[in-house]
């Protein structure tokens, strides 16, 4: 009950005019339902993102409103009990992973993305987060990375993908340009990954470095929503910048991080704005466009359809959309094909917000897949790129659950290899 | 008391009691909002907030499924869209643009403006009558929409359908006498403008800052909202 009660005072916290317009805009008309994914795929009402965001409602209502205070004391809206909070941390935590597509749908417009982070907030300061997820935090508070990769792992991974891909990576270089920094997904599980960023900034004459200090760009604080383990992993990578020097910082292929990173990190730690903080993408495009790496035309039409994925936080949500069309028509001008809705109306993968880390949320995860699968067939494309490894990873395991012969790769692997040396 | 002392009250002293309440009730919720505080948001922008805001408004007036885009949305909720639309403008014509209510809007505000003609009012008014059945009707049976309504739903519902409905009933001195559906009319409107700021129905005045908002978020990430 006192975890409860906390829980509370960090949704009020959360309420500030910004949030509570929003709230009080709202006319109940349930067309966002319709936009999510988890509902389209399960048909469980209580997955419409209005119901999921209904705790941070009450708690407003019951402390800011007349309205509300009364319909409390003659009983009309029970107090919100601890059952109810842990009720609501699976709608949150195993259904939605803050894509921000319902905010598209919404006919006032509401942005359901950042209230859904608001009641993540809340429920992570009661302490009723999976426990899955919880585990992930910790360790990222311990060793620095959710997925283990400590200063030893750290280095011997890097050191084998410099040899094994023969790729310089520069590491810990004083007064370098660019800071990249990797996601623990790709160091982990796509090296592919990091030896092909490595050759692309190299053959572009980038001054680059990595950092041993800013290592982790996954923030696993803010899939929890979480402010205080959200700021603690972002003032790592800050720092490591500082230390080094350098102009900007590059996000790799990761969505949430980026997201973090790029949209929310000076809001709590004004320092970030000594940074310019870019999406891989971005720098994709602008090497591209430039001409300070050159691809080879049409290098991936003769290998079979090919489609592109939408991360909902690198594309709807970080803007990055129209630079991996352009390379993909570059690379495969026939064998590109776009999956509909597309864009910033993408249908997401149904793996981030943390959901893939919940062991739980499989069958939900699941489901939510099967529409990617439907649009992907429907495009009859073999291969599917994308620009974030969090989706990768729910690609891939799915694919493997569903048993799908489909390919699954990333930009920057494509860029890589089509580069003309 | 007569009928007509009746309807004297309610468009006498009652009617500008509850107009002076419902005034005073939307300021004070307008205010509790904003007093909420606003953090400045420090991050550098990668579009224009300000393309962002206009477009959002442009969409939000436009939502009607011309605009491509939305037809994915629109197929999902064809109801909602065909009964909310109808209802809005059936509402929003009437009480514009339909002659007796220009005339209240005269008597208070001191100027007045072209109307339109009785029998275009009329039909846009049963087709917000029948836009609010559609919408009641949808929301007993979507299961989303049972499960997201209590009592204060239906009962926001009701209180603007009355007076749509003797409003209509009043023009076309249906089932009752003229006076009498005016009282009705009058007391379920005095009742509406007390009801709207304890109410959801006030949404058309945060509106106004969820689409800004909209429209800054995807704006200043460089997305088309
Ligand atoms: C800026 C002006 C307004 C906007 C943008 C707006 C928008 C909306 C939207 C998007 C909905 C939900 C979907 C739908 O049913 O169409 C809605 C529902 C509703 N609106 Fe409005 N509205 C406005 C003004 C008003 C006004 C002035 C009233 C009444 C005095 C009103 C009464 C209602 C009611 C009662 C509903 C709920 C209908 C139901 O039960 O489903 N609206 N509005
Ligand atoms: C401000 C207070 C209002 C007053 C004094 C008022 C008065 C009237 C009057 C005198 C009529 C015309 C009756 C006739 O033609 O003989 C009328 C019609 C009507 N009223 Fe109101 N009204 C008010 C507010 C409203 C509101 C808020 C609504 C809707 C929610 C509404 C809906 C209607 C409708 C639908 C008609 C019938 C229009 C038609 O079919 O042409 N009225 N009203
Ligand atoms: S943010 Fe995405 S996953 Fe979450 S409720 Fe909205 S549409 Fe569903
Ligand atoms: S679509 Fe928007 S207004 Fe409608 S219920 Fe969802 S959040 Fe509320």
């Amino acid at each position: 009950m006192v975890a409860t009660e906390q829980g509370l005072q960090t949704l009020v916290h959360e309420t500030g005019g910004w949030v509570a317009s929003q709230l009080e805009a709202c006319t109940r008309c349930g067309m966002c339902a319709e936009a999510c994914h988890f509902y389209q795929a399960t048909g469980n009402p209580e997955y419409a993102p209005v119901w999921k965001v209904e705790v941070l409602r009450r708690a407003y209502e019951q402390r800011f409103t007349p309205v509300g205070r009364f319909k409390s004391l003659i009983g009309l809206e029970k107090k919100i009990t601890d059952q109810d909070l842990e009720h609501w941390s699976k709608l949150n935590y195993y259904a939605c992973t803050v894509c921000n597509k319902c905010a598209l749908v919404c006919p006032m417009g509401i942005d359901l993305g950042s209230l859904l982070h608001g009641v993540r907030a809340g429920l992570s300061a009661a302490g009723v987060v999976p426990d899955e997820l919880m585990a992930a935090v910790n360790k990222q508070v311990e060793e620095g990375s959710p997925l283990g990769m400590t200063d030893e792992v750290w280095d011997s991974r890097l050191e084998w993908v410099a040899d094994e891909w023969e790729e310089d990576i520069p590491r810990d270089v004083k007064g370098a340009d660019t800071l990249v920094v990797f996601s623990s997904i790709e160091v982990m599980k796509f090296p592919t990954n990091i030896a092909a960023i490595a050759k692309i900034l190299n053959a572009a004459g980038e001054k680059w470095t990595v950092s041993s200090k800013a290592r982790e760009v996954v923030n696993f604080g803010f899939y929890e929503g979480s402010e205080e383990h959200t700021k603690l992993f972002l003032s790592r990578i800050l720092e490591g910048a500082r230390d080094l020097g350098v102009k900007r910082i590059v996000v790799t292929e990761c969505g949430h991080a980026y997201d973090a990173l790029r949209w929310h990190a000076a809001n709590w730690l004004p320092e970030a704005n000594d940074f310019e903080i870019i999406h891989i993408t971005g720098v994709l495009g602008e090497l591209v466009s430039s001409g300070r790496i050159q691809l080879k035309p049409g290098f991936f039409d003769d290998k079979g359809t090919l489609t592109f994925h939408d991360a909902c936080k690198i594309q709807r949500k970080g803007g990055h959309i129209q630079e991996p069309r352009d390379i993909l028509n570059i690379l495969a001008p026939n064998a590109f094909k776009e999956m509909t809705p597309n864009r910033e109306e993408a249908i997401c993968c149904g793996g981030g917000g943390g959901v893939i880390a919940i062991k739980d949320a499989d069958p939900i995860r699941y489901a939510a897949f099967e529409l990617k699968i439907d649009q992907v067939n429907k495009v009859g494309a073999k291969t599917v790129t994308m620009t974030c490894s969090n989706c990768r990873l729910q690609f891939t395991n799915s694919v493997e659950h569903f048993g799908l012969d489909w390919k699954i790769t990333s930009l920057v692997q494509m860029v890589a290899d089509a580069m003309i040396d | 008391m007569t009928w007509q002392s009746a309807l004297e009250f309610a468009r006498g002293p009652l009617f500008y009691g509850a107009l002076l309440f419902f005034i005073a009730g939307m300021l004070y919720r307008l205010v509790t909002v904003v007093a909420l505080g606003w953090s400045k948001d420090r991050v550098p922008d990668k579009g224009s907030k300000a393309g962002g805001v206009v477009r959002s408004f442009l969409k939000g007036i436009l939502i009607w499924p011309f605009i491509p885009w939305v037809k994915n949305t629109f197929s999902r909720n064809p109801l909602i869209y065909i009964g909310g639309g109808l209802f809005h403008l059936g509402l929003f014509v009437t009480i514009l643009l339909g002659t007796p209510h220009m005339l209240v809007w005269k008597s208070l505000l001191g100027f007045g403006w072209p109307t339109l003609p009785l029998p275009v009012v009329d039909w846009l008014a049963v087709g917000g009558i029948i836009g609010m059945l559609i919408l009641l009707v949808h929301r007993r049976i979507n299961p989303v929409l049972r499960l997201i309504s209590g009592p204060a739903e239906y009962l926001a519902w009701l209180v603007v359908f009355v007076p749509m409905v003797t409003g209509y009933m009043m023009t076309h001195h249906l089932f009752f006498r003229y006076e009498v559906l005016y009282t009705f009319h009058m007391f379920s409107v005095d009742f509406l403008l007390i009801w709207i700021p304890l109410s959801r129905i006030s949404h058309f005045m945060f509106y106004f800052f969820s689409r800004a908002i909209h429209g800054q978020q995807f704006g200043k990430r460089g997305v088309r909202v």
